[in-house]
């Protein structure tokens, strides 16, 4: 059965392939939007839950989160270091890193911070930079690979990515990191007091740097309770550094933050959906009529069957087989486009800090597909019902 | 043994065929003669069981074709008949052998296909789809189908209509050649086939051809 539902299949070849390539486009689509819209937005979410709180200066909160998580956009500001030893002292505090955005190697960002920040990123080669050294770095996969460094090699930062004067004192490589897919593999990080040093000119000041600003403070609290605290205590706070200059503070948490980017994120994803499901809709439309016209054709093969003796269960069979057949081929490979379309957004999508997962199956991309395959199937069934109920040959 | 007793054929309640009793024995073959629409074709499809009269009974081998069911008929037709339609019923788009080898969806053995094809000389067409063939090499390919299945009963439909005297008649000898201990029903219109017949019987002589019915309105 299945052999001659095959050799049917093979010479209706043109026919056949134009209803695969019309269900794997449309079903393609909507795996696709589904899968990358949720990835991205549970990608996002996972990132900004990672720290409790954000301190920095006063101005747009999803740019100070923007910034430090996704190394984005410009700092806002500095704030003075004294916020970050206080914060050390804090005992709801759990660890406390320093942010720091100043400089550029070759257009990529330069960011100063302790080791922590990397504490969840795996060294490729040599070892993590020692917060109680200076000129040190640890650059990432792609710094290293489109700049050729190796670990030992010693670059020179400049002020700005314009700009073509690089400060006279070196920063040694000491480790690459492994490749993330992920905004941190554009960006050379080094200890802030590497920054501090590299822009003090020898003025010395509070904590021994007359440079000793953040641009942010990112937290993680011993609960969540401490993280409402702490920002609700630094917000709008106004401190003073050692210029006597004010700073106002501003302190976020980055949850709340990005979930105003994911709203808007969530309505272009609503259009997304909204487009597929027309898309669906009209192909549905499409392939029932294509299957009902290719039945129509069928019925003098069917008739033909009929006559020397095919009974009609075994000829709605065969079409049931064949268009099984398509249904399934088409929803493979629709799920195969899907995951390779994912795979070229990959590098898109990282730049937003976030790595898709190529093995990532959504319970309602598995319902699209179902759906898909039943859609494929259900007009041959209907057809051969009503063939059966009104067979030609018996009178 | 089939047996045709006091059968009637109406169509769409305008035309009627009436049959005198007809047996034709088993083994034998039988050459049915007969004018455009005295019913030779409709008698082939009621033993075949693709239609039914519209009175009285097809019997075979004692059992009378109107008390089986549809799906009876359809088990009976793919067993034991073997139908050889005078436009040949195949698939244009397959080859030979796809067209021998439907007959499998029905649990039907076609491993004698290769032999069959080699005696009617079709053999080294048997990959060859059915739309490169010449109008005999259809014929002897719908031939071969229907006597693959060695069934009891061959019923040919104008087998040689299309085809000129000299095909037709190589066709014919070679239908009943292979047909051979089967009973050969056999409808053709050229009586010079006769001589390769058990059987002729004048369809003209038994059957009252088609008529209109009178209605009732009509009477009145």
């Amino acid at each position: 059965m299945l052999k001659f539902a095959l050799k049917n299949m093979a010479i209706k070849k043109v026919q056949i392939i134009l209803i695969v390539l019309s269900i794997v486009i449309s079903a393609g689509i909507g795996v696709l939007a589904f899968n990358v819209s949720n990835q991205v937005s549970d990608g996002i979410t996972e990132n900004a839950g990672y720290y409790s709180a954000i301190i920095g200066p006063s101005g747009s909160e999803t740019q100070l989160a923007m910034n430090t998580m996704y190394f984005a956009e410009k700092p806002l500001g500095t704030i003075p270091y004294s916020v970050v030893s206080s914060l050390m002292q804090d005992q709801r505090v759990r660890s406390v890193i320093p942010f720091a955005m100043a400089d550029s190697y070759n257009g990529y960002n330069v960011v100063g911070t302790s080791n922590e920040f990397l504490a969840d990123k795996e060294i490729k080669n040599g070892q993590m930079f020692d917060n109680n050294a200076t000129m040190q770095a640890v650059v990432g996969y792609n710094v290293a690979k489109y700049n050729d460094l190796k670990v030992g090699d010693i670059i020179y930062t400049s002020h700005s990515a314009n700009s073509t004067e690089t400060h006279t004192q070196g920063i040694t490589i000491v480790g690459i990191l492994r490749e993330t897919h992920s905004s941190y593999d554009n960006v050379v990080f080094t200890q802030i007091r590497t920054l501090w040093e590299m822009h003090d000119h020898g003025e010395e000041g509070h904590e021994g740097h007359s440079h000793a600003n953040v641009c942010a403070v990112l937290i993680k609290t011993k609960n969540d309770a401490y993280a409402g605290q702490i920002v609700s205590e630094y917000d709008d706070k106004i401190v003073t550094d050692e210029h006597n200059d004010t700073h106002t503070l501003q302190a976020i948490v980055p949850m709340n933050a990005v979930r105003g980017v994911l709203n808007d994120a969530n309505n272009t994803k609503y259009i997304v959906y909204v487009l597929c499901a027309i898309i669906l809709i009209m192909n549905i439309m499409i392939i029932s009529i294509i299957t009902l016209l290719n039945m129509y054709h069928s019925s003098k093969e069917i008739s033909l069957m009929r006559l020397i003796g095919i009974s009609m269960g075994k000829i709605n069979l065969l079409y049931i087989i064949q268009n099984s057949i398509i249904g399934l081929i088409s929803t493979i490979l629709a799920f195969g486009v899907s995951r390779l379309c994912l795979l070229f957004m990959s590098d898109f999508v990282a730049t937003y800090g976030v790595v898709l997962n190529m093995g990532k199956i959504y319970a309602f991309e598995i319902i699209i597909l179902l759906g898909v395959f039943i859609i494929s199937v259900l007009p041959t069934a209907i057809w051969t019902l009503v063939m059966s109920k009104k067979d030609s040959i018996s009178d | 043994m089939i047996e045709i007793k006091n059968v009637t054929k109406q169509f769409q309640n305008e035309t009627a065929i009436d049959y005198k009793d007809i047996i034709f024995e088993s083994g034998k073959s039988y050459m049915l003669l007969g004018a455009s629409g005295c019913g030779k074709s409709t008698l082939l499809n009621m033993i075949a069981g693709i239609i039914s009269p519209t009175s009285g009974s097809v019997i075979i081998d004692g059992v009378n074709m109107q008390e089986r069911s549809q799906k009876e008929k359809d088990k009976f037709r793919i067993k034991s008949i073997g139908y050889i339609f005078q436009d040949f019923k195949l698939i244009n788009d397959m080859t030979v052998m796809d067209n021998i080898d439907i007959l499998k969806l029905e649990g039907i053995n076609t491993q004698g296909a290769f032999k069959l094809l080699g005696e009617l000389g079709i053999l080294e067409k048997k990959n060859s789809k059915i739309k490169h063939l010449s109008g005999g090499q259809k014929q002897r390919v719908a031939i071969a189908r229907a006597l693959v299945k060695a069934p009891d009963i061959i019923l040919a439909d104008e087998p040689t209509g299309n085809l000129n005297f000299a095909i037709g008649e190589q066709v014919i000898k070679e239908l009943v050649r292979v047909s051979k201990g089967k009973t050969l029903i056999a409808v053709t219109h050229d009586e010079r086939l006769g001589i390769y017949f058990d059987e002729i019987i004048d369809m003209n002589e038994m059957t009252s051809g088609m008529k209109d019915v009178i209605s009732p309105k009509e009477v009145e």
